[in-house]
């Protein structure tokens, strides 16, 4: 069990050296390989320590295993530690399966790119950080994985590092970034303060219960979900970090790593429980985002964009989750959503793929006519996001929405505001799959579609989004909340959720999300498909984003330049400069005057000379 | 008795000295400037002259003569350029020669 712990974690740092060492002794298809296998590797040892974690009682299933003691300062001693339990258990399996099946891809995908070595040791290393992350068995070793984590996105965004709009988007995203890395610092201090250790036991023994402080830490910790998960006020990374490639995109953006926050809230819930204010306050900013989400991705036109906004949006359910209580439904949403979102961005890869990296939506249109494999697969997981029976979407979903009908009035106004983002989803989603999979093909589209081999993709490519349309389709019924839980079950040990929906609540809750869903699925067709109405005008507020980007401008970049400009204006200029030239000119001046002695009269030279000489006498006399 | 007390020496050579110090600030003809420098280094000689008798010891007329020396050298030169100014039908008068480009 821990020596599979291990192998899990660190195959994929092998992998990483391995690469970066070899350089260009091995081919970059080899490369590829490397990374493909070692994740697989990673995989395959989460599987064996899931099947002895099973052979284990539910109480036990917690490992703790240290390696060297990594940090020790006074009284405090951090360990390198790795914690396998149930929830990292879930984690594991997710990253290392999801992903090995994306770097599968990228096999195909970044085939012809001119630094597929970089960009493989750029995975393997993300994988590794994001394995570090969830297998971390205290919050020092945590926020390690979450800062590098954010290092290796930082990386795969910018990883066309000759285009300038990939550099300001990962700049971006690594600024906002460190932005919730530091109030997670701020969080640790608060908390070796309070209890000298950052393990999860003791920490959660010694946090206080209520009170500011607690209510600090809380914060604290959730300015890095906020930021890491890119939930309102944190979110305007996400989607320039589109300028990313698109496995990238599927992995970090999607899958994986914007899903950490989610895995935050739930690994240290019981301090977000010794601070309620502020698991609402978690729960408030994933119904806000949600919404606002929804309703950007409606008018995008970039088909990346849109799927980034999507998974904006459902990252705010599983937030409204975590932040309810209802800690297995939003492990359960992270989980599903993995799937379906994976599969929609590695789907529209292909497309991206067989257009030669055009991504805009008009000029994609109809290209589901040359491309039938891709425009089921990308149905399948429009299905899953909308949440219609029986793919993922609909089990994880609805479950969260209805633990929400459990918790008073502030659930009741979340569950509101998470019907309407249903509703949202069905329309945006099926705004995108009506225009770019249904009807003729654009002039664009016919012109540059190249099949590959007569097939849509490479074989790594298909195979990989065919993997995950199966799961997009059967991974929701692991869980199918009133009939059987086994996600709940194995989670219990680690959350106790605070929300238990009863039964007619689940299915309340499933009737009304899946009614607004086709709803919005029919609005999307009879607008963009059948083409009966005519599409409404954009909304300016909508394609501008709700003027996040407009309102941190005014309120970071400009209200500095006027600093700036104004302490130039009144401090470095009359101060500073003023000061020096003051000093100039008064010894200008000064060698002036003194230099008009100098007039050539000998009598008055002798005068002075004399007059010196007396005035010396007196005062050596004097001195005496 | 080997003549007067060294103080009226010492007095006279102030006297002597403040006369030619005089002479030099106030006077403008360079020639009656050069005579008042000499005076000065005279009464300068003859103070060296008079502790030299003094203490009994040489040196102090050694250094008197050097200054004789000096002061004849000096001379030569400032007559020299002095005859050089007449030749040029320039005004003896210090207060006029105030910049060297003649």
């Amino acid at each position: 069990m821990k020596a599979a712990a291990w192998i899990c974690l660190l195959l994929p740092l092998a992998s990483t050296i391995l690469i970066t060492l070899a350089g260009t002794r091995i081919s970059r298809r080899v490369a590829g390989y490397v990374s493909t296998l070692t994740t697989m590797g990673s995989f395959a040892a989460a599987v064996v320590a899931f099947v002895q974690m099973v052979g284990e009682s539910p109480e036990h299933r917690g490992h703790l295993t240290t390696s060297w003691t990594w940090l020790a300062a006074g009284p405090y001693h951090f360990g390198f530690t790795l914690l396998t339990d149930q929830l990292s258990m879930v984690m594991m399996l997710i990253v290392a399966g999801v992903g090995s099946l994306i770097v599968a891809y990228s096999v195909g995908y970044m085939d012809g790119e001119d630094e597929e070595r970089r960009y493989f040791a750029y995975m393997s290393l993300f994988v590794f950080s994001m394995l570090l992350l969830v297998q971390s068995g205290n919050l020092l070793l945590l926020l390690a994985g979450w800062g590098m984590v954010g290092l290796s996105s930082y990386l795969l965004i910018g990883y066309h590092q000759d285009r300038p709009s990939a550099v300001a988007a990962a700049k971006k995203a690594f600024v906002m970034n460190a932005f919730g890395d530091a109030t997670m610092a701020l969080a640790l201090f608060l908390l070796i303060q309070q209890s000298g250790r950052l393990d999860y036991a003791g920490v959660f023994a010694a946090s206080p219960h209520g009170g500011t402080i607690a209510n600090l830490i809380a914060l604290g910790l959730l300015g890095g979900a906020v930021a890491k998960s890119a939930q309102i006020p944190l979110h305007t990374w996400l989607p320039d970090a589109m300028e990313g490639p698109t496995p990238v995109s599927a992995l970090i953006h999607a899958a994986t790593m914007v899903t950490a926050g989610v895995y935050l809230i739930v690994r240290t819930h019981p301090l977000f429980e010794n601070a309620y204010v502020i698991e609402d306050l978690a729960a408030g900013l994933g119904a806000a985002t949600l919404l606002m989400a929804g309703l950007i991705a409606l008018v995008q036109t970039d088909i990346k964009r849109v799927i980034a906004y999507s998974t904006m949006s459902q990252i705010g359910y599983m937030f409204v989750g975590a932040g309810l209580g209802a800690y297995p439904n939003a492990m359960f949403h992270l989980m599903t959503h993995a799937f379906f979102k994976a599969l929609l961005f590695l789907a529209a890869g292909l497309a991206i793929h067989a257009v030669v990296g055009e991504q805009d939506i008009r000029k994609l249109a109809g290209i589901g006519k040359l491309m039938p494999f891709t425009k089921v697969v990308f149905l399948i997981g429009s299905l899953a996001l909308v949440g219609i029976f029986p793919f993922a979407g609909f089990f994880s979903k609805d479950s969260i929405l209805a633990a929400a009908l459990d918790r008073g009035w502030f659930g009741v106004t979340i569950f509101a505001i998470g019907q309407v983002g249903a509703f949202l989803t069905g329309l945006y989603a099926f705004r995108l799959f009506f225009i770019v999979f249904t009807g003729e093909p654009s002039a664009f589209a016919r012109e540059h579609f190249h099949s590959h081999h007569g097939k849509e993709g490479p074989l790594s490519m298909v195979w990989t989004v065919g993997a995950l349309a199966v799961l997009s389709c059967i991974g929701g019924f692991l869980q199918f909340a009133p009939f059987w839980h086994p996600l709940s079950t194995w989670l219990d040990p680690i959350e106790r959720p605070l929300a238990e929906p009863a039964t007619w609540q689940e299915w309340l809750a499933s009737g009304i999300a899946i009614t607004a869903g086709l709803a919005g699925i029919f609005v999307a067709w009879t607008i963009y498909a059948a083409k009966r109405v005519k599409a409404p005008r954009a909304v300016p507020l909508f394609e501008r984003k709700f003027y996040w980007d407009e309102l941190y401008d005014v309120l970071f970049y400009r209200s500095a330049e006027v600093l700036t400009r104004g302490l130039y204006a009144f401090v470095e200029r009359p101060l500073i400069g003023g000061s020096i030239s003051a000093v100039s000119g008064a010894l200008g001046l000064g060698s002036r005057e003194l230099s008009a002695a100098q007039n050539g009269l000998v009598r008055s030279y002798a005068l002075a000379l004399a007059s010196g000489l007396a005035i010396l006498t007196v005062v050596f006399l004097a001195a005496r | 008795m080997r003549g007067p007390d060294v103080q009226w020496y010492v007095v006279l050579s102030a006297i002597l000295f403040s006369t030619g110090a005089i002479g030099v600030m106030l006077r403008r003809s360079p020639l009656i400037i050069l005579l008042s420098v000499e005076i000065m280094l005279n009464s300068a000689n003859l103070l060296l002259i008079a502790f030299s008798r003094l203490h009994g010891r040489e040196d102090g007329q050694i250094f008197a003569i050097s200054v004789m020396a000096v002061a004849a050298s000096e001379v030569v030169v400032g007559l020299g350029l002095i005859v050089a100014l007449g030749r040029r039908h320039v005004d003896l008068d210090v207060d006029k020669l105030r910049t060297l480009r003649g």
